[in-house]
């Protein structure tokens, strides 16, 4: 399938609209994130981090 | 002193409190300007004359009966149009919120506001705080009050519009990937991103809540301390408000940069506008001349935020929005639609790696600050832009081109402040931000301040 159709499915699936005009930025943006997480490689051991989360504090009451 | 319109707050809080300006004066001189001038520059969504006029009377009433508040009272402020104001009108700047009119009024504004300051209206900004030029088909495009050609940046673009043309004396805004620093910026005035969590978010409109901060923006640096004394502290109805105290922002403002270690990371070097890369060597040069230590370092994590916060704006966002993305897509414009859709296409497994990202960054962030004061570098990579026919994919240029540069200071939750250093060859103003670690904004502004003692919008390539 090619990004066009893959975006259009996607979207498609989660009942979320698909404009013609919309999906080529929807791409362009897409790539800009697939190129930048190119970067993360030089970080092996990343997946050990403990992602950043807001904290709630009602939790710790 | 500059005519009123232009005038600092600081200048101004002596005049009002000796009774030497009315603060209706002051204000009438203001709505005259925005009645004259704002059809061309579109910084306000809703002028409140009506108002603004009252609240100056009562203020003036107040004053000259003895009961000056200090010196917030009687200065008037813009407020971007993504804080609650109660029985006034917010609408995100989007069409969602054309007629929303809330039931109460954002923590931080009401503070400005108990304290005397004087409501001018509602700023315009770019749709739903998520987009850096400054367009918004349903309320208007803001324009760049040195040229008009020119977009101010956003998404706080009324804010620093309506400063740089005289049409507010202070004004707020948002920073969730630099909505703060690059109008400002862009403007030639002063922006302040702050400590996550420093100025309460409730009652704020959320663009990625675990990145929205709100903050001053203003045309001098002590005017953003002095708003910053207000609107900073902890308030219970925020969840990630800090319980911290909150420092005399206006003492010691003086205190110089003489011997302050600053850091430029190598990353904030790369990929600059010819300009921009000039003016900023400049700043340097200045800086040192004026007793600063700078070096370069380098911190290689940062070359994950670009990857980080695209992924955080857009998936944040993208929950906020979701079922009215179903629901009422036609209600947003292209190029925020496009921005939030993308969002919704990204697995959490993504997600989560942008936040195992982010907390690298952080302690990257930590160890810097063991060695320097300030991290140092320009505030976005190019010059102003004018206005492109083909505004959706300008803006998805200008957020990628200039995201990298503001958002690791959201990611990593530490503060910024952006000024100016100087005028690029096309006449408009190009910012550096001076960074700090958690809750150094009194550092920050000292160092501001000695800044803006060398006249930076002299400056020219």
């Amino acid at each position: 399938m090619n990004y066009e159709g893959y975006i259009r499915q996607s979207l498609y699936l989660r009942e979320l609209p698909a404009y013609q005009a919309d999906i080529p930025i929807i791409h362009k943006l897409f790539c800009e994130m697939n190129q930048s997480a190119a970067y993360l490689h030089a970080f092996p051991n990343l997946n050990m981090e403990t992602p950043i989360t807001i904290v709630d504090k009602e939790l710790m009451k | 002193m500059k005519e009123l319109t232009f005038a600092a707050a600081t200048e101004l809080a002596p005049l009002i409190e000796s009774r030497q300006l009315s603060p209706v004066e002051l204000t009438e001189q203001l709505l005259n300007r925005i009645h004259q001038l704002d059809s061309t520059i579109e910084s306000y969504i809703t002028p409140l004359p009506e108002l603004a006029l009252a609240d100056a009377r009562k203020a003036e009433r107040d004053i000259m009966q003895g009961l000056y508040k200090g010196p917030m009272h009687g200065i008037p402020v813009g407020i971007k149009d993504n804080f609650y104001t109660e029985g006034i009108r917010t609408t995100v700047g989007s069409k969602l919120f054309s007629d929303f009119i809330p039931g109460k009024t954002a923590a931080s504004v009401k503070k400005l506001l108990d304290a005397g300051g004087i409501m001018l209206g509602k700023l315009n900004m770019h749709e739903l705080a998520a987009g850096s030029t400054g367009t918004n088909p349903f309320f208007g495009t803001q324009k760049n009050p040195w040229n008009i050609n020119y977009m101010p940046g956003g998404s706080s673009g009324g804010s620093s519009a309506a400063l740089a043309a005289g049409l507010a004396t202070l004004a707020t805004g948002t920073d969730t990937f630099g909505s703060i620093r690059l109008p400002a910026a862009m403007c030639g005035i002063y922006g302040l991103k702050v400590t996550y969590g420093l100025v309460s978010t409730d009652g704020i409109f959320p663009t990625a809540p675990s990145l929205d901060t709100a903050g001053p923006m203003a045309r001098s640096v002590p005017d953003l301390a002095l708003m910053l004394q207000y609107m900073a502290g902890y308030d219970q109805n925020d969840s990630a408000s800090l319980k911290v105290p909150v420092p005399n922002y206006m003492e010691n403002l003086s205190r110089g940069i003489q011997g302050l270690k600053i850091g430029i990371p190598t990353y904030y070097m790369e990929g600059l506008d010819p300009d921009v890369e000039i003016l900023f060597n400049h700043a340097v040069e200045m800086l040192e001349y004026l007793g600063a230590e700078v070096k370069e370092m380098k911190i290689p994590e940062l070359t994950m935020s670009a990857f980080s916060g695209n992924t955080i704006v857009t998936s944040e966002a993208a929950n906020t929005h979701y079922e009215w993305l179903q629901t009422r897509p036609e209600d947003y414009s292209a190029d925020i639609r496009t921005f939030f859709l993308a969002g919704t296409l990204l697995n959490p497994p993504k997600y989560i790696r942008a936040q195992q990202a982010r907390r690298k960054m952080v302690k990257a962030f930590d160890k810097a600050f063991q060695n320097v004061d300030i991290l140092l570098g320009p505030t976005i990579p190019i010059t102003t832009p004018a206005y492109a026919e083909n505004w959706v994919e300008q803006n998805l240029e200008v957020v990628i081109r200039c995201m990298p540069y503001t958002v690791p200071i959201n990611l990593t939750g530490v503060p910024s402040l952006s000024v100016p250093i100087g005028l690029c060859s096309k006449g408009l103003p190009v910012g550096m931000q001076f960074i700090g670690k958690h809750l150094s904004e009194k550092l920050l502004l000292q160092a501001g301040n000695e800044w803006e003692n060398t006249n930076p919008l002299s400056f020219t390539v």
